[in-house]
């Protein structure tokens, strides 16, 4: 007798390791089916290896996962059926082209040919690459190709769809597209999806959002629900010199140290900021105020900004900063 | 049954697309095509006139056929050899340009995806093979359809073998560095230790035979499992045998068998 458990994704008490060092640790999730929920988190955090987990490339120490219904660890053979997948690193045969690629996913899940010559345009007209259909993929950009690894995984007609980083490395137009495709087939095929990314201004549109450091799951709620438990205004500033930096310390025993020789400050009313100012206001180099927001939630549950490896690049972290 | 029909799709999927990639592969239709000709172009015609002993005014060996015809086998077993040993380099491509994980999501079974991988490699393996069959009358051989059809068969057993052998040796190689060295350190040493160059006369005694060449290369020869499978391919070709005729097929689907099984432990394990 199983218990009846709901369609979507379900992860208990999910841990993995390797050679020892443990990269998922106690992981617990329940995505509802027909959502989308957004895995944020920086490299190394686990998020691929959360993925090839899911798509039984990987077994995991320990922990169970039931898809649309379906343990994993049971019966794997059912759920590759039911998934689709487009992985981090492109994962297409640059050799053939578009149509060879579809058609040979078409063959490899036992689809009939009328079936597949049906669903081949189908997915090539969703991504707007019936045009491209007959070239060899070589000679495509990187957005066309990644346009086709998402074809590709919905031409078996997945329930789940899992998607790691699909736009990194792509410029805005092809991003915003390929959002706007995840967002049709969610509305229109009641399609459940997980989607990784660390681009934080990616993951305001989902249902769900998920932050995930160095393993661990911090926090999982709607983006309102987050700004609201998580989210604090916060100050980052470049101290002028040294002097201040030991000042700036003493004063605020929980400052944070930033990438590029920054602090930042998490601010709890806004009287302190006025105290702030007040005091340090003329010596500081540098100094930015964010209004609560994704960004901030993240940084105050982590200790660490999104973009640690890419200083100065504040201006793509978007929302609710205001320089001055 | 109605679950066989889509294993069947899948495994016919992965089969045409190795096939596709070698239709496509130029480099790889050059030397298959290039390969045999020279060997018989050159080496064939130019040794011809030295085969028999008679040049040295005393007859020594008594095989009755023209050095090209004597090479003509071990020219078909060498072009298979060199596609379907360089068949680990689409292992390692699936590998390392991370189409092997979209495989290995799907719904197909591990071991249908190996076997889907190597019966694809063997049948260019075989059609690389048969490539030199159009150049038996030059070699002033000729062929009933009933030879080429078991000579075909004999060539196939062989290329799953060896395909297999190149599916091990991808598991065991990190990067596409290591392929030069392939066809110096495995290919060639195996085939000029096959007898294929060379007879080991089958009515020369044990001691004259040791007279002739040293013991070691009368070794080397004689556990090389390719030269058992030269044998059989001259025993249909030619007609004749340097070793017992029951050795060559037992050699083959040995071959194949035992490739087949570590190259699934393998892909098993990861
Ligand atoms: N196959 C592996 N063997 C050993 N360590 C690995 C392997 N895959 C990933 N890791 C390590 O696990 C951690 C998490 O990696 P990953 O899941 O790829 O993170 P993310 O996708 O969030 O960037 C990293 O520290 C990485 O070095
Ligand atoms: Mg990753």
């Amino acid at each position: 007798m199983t218990p009846h458990t709901a369609s979507g994704i379900e992860i208990v008490h999910l841990s993995h390791a390797f050679a020892g060092r443990k990269v998922l640790d106690d992981i617990s999730l329940s995505i509802e089916e027909g959502t989308s929920v957004a895995l944020l988190g920086p490299n190394g955090a686990g998020k691929t290896t959360l993925m090839n987990i899911l798509c039984a490339l990987i077994k995991p120490d320990s922990g169970r996962v039931m898809l649309d219904g379906v343990d994993l660890a049971r019966q794997p053979d059912a759920i590759r059926r039911r998934i689709g997948a487009v992985f981090q690193d492109p994962s297409l045969d640059t050799r053939l082209t578009a149509w060879e690629n579809l058609e040979f996913n078409g063959l490899v899940y036992g689809l009939p040919r009328r079936e597949r010559a049906r669903r081949i345009d189908e997915v090539l007209d969703l991504v707007e690459l019936g045009d491209w259909r007959d070239e060899i993929v070589k000679g495509f950009s990187g957005g066309m190709k990644r346009r086709l690894e998402i074809a590709r995984a919905l031409m078996h007609q997945p329930r789940i769809l899992f998607l790691d980083e699909p736009t990194v490395g792509l410029d805005p137009q092809t991003r915003a597209r390929i959002w706007s495709y995840l967002e049709h087939l969610r509305t229109h095929r009641n399609l459940t999806q997980l989607i990784t990314t660390h681009y934080v201004e990616e993951v305001a549109g989902h249902d769900r959002i998920c932050i995930i450091d160095r393993g661990k799951l911090l926090a999982n709620g709607t983006p309102e629900e987050l700004r609201a438990r998580h989210g604090t205004s916060m100050i980052r500033c470049m101290p002028r010199d040294a002097e201040t930096e030991a000042a700036l310390r003493a004063a605020y025993p929980d400052i944070r140290s930033l990438a590029g020789g920054r602090l930042g400050v998490a601010l709890a009313s806004p009287d302190m900021l006025d105290a702030f100012l007040a005091t340090y206001g003329t010596r500081l180099r540098q100094i930015q105020i964010d209004e609560p927001s994704l960004e901030t939630v993240f940084l105050s549950l982590t200790g660490r900004e999104l973009r640690d490896r890419a200083p100065g690049d504040d201006t793509a972290a978007g929302v609710g900063e205001q320089a001055i | 049954m109605n679950d066989l029909i889509p294993l069947a799709r899948g495994l016919y999927g992965i089969w045409l697309r190795e096939v596709m990639r070698a239709v496509r592969d130029r480099g790889q239709l050059i030397g298959g095509v290039s390969r045999p000709l020279i060997w018989l172009l050159i080496l064939g015609i130019g040794l011809n006139p030295y085969f028999r002993g008679e040049v040295y005014g005393e007859v020594r060996f008594v095989i009755p056929y023209t050095y090209l015809q004597f090479l003509f086998p071990a020219v078909i077993v060498l072009n298979i050899m060199y596609t379907s040993i360089l068949f680990a380099v689409s292992v390692i491509w699936d590998r390392e340009f991370g189409f092997l994980r979209a495989i290995l999501v799907s719904p197909v079974p591990r071991g249908l995806i190996l076997l889907g991988k190597i019966l694809g490699g063997s049948t260019i393996a075989t059609a690389h093979g048969g490539l030199v069959l159009i150049l038996a009358r030059f070699a002033d051989i000729t062929l009933s359809w009933s030879q080429v059809g078991l000579a075909l068969l004999l060539m196939f057993g062989l290329s799953f073998g060896l395909t297999s052998f190149g599916v091990i040796l991808a598991a065991r190689v990190r990067s596409f560095e290591g392929f030069g060295v392939f066809s110096n350190t495995i290919i060639l040493p195996l085939y000029f230790c096959s007898s294929s160059i060379f007879p080991l006369d089958p009515s020369l005694t044990r001691a004259q035979t040791a007279a002739l060449y040293p013991e070691w290369l009368v070794f080397l020869v004689e556990i090389n499992p390719i030269t058992y499978a030269v044998d059989a391919l001259r025993g249909v070709l030619i007609n004749f045998h340097q070793f017992d005729p029951r050795l060559g097929p037992a050699v083959i689907i040995g071959l194949a068998v035992a490739f087949f099984f570590i190259a699934w432990l393998d892909f098993r394990r990861r």
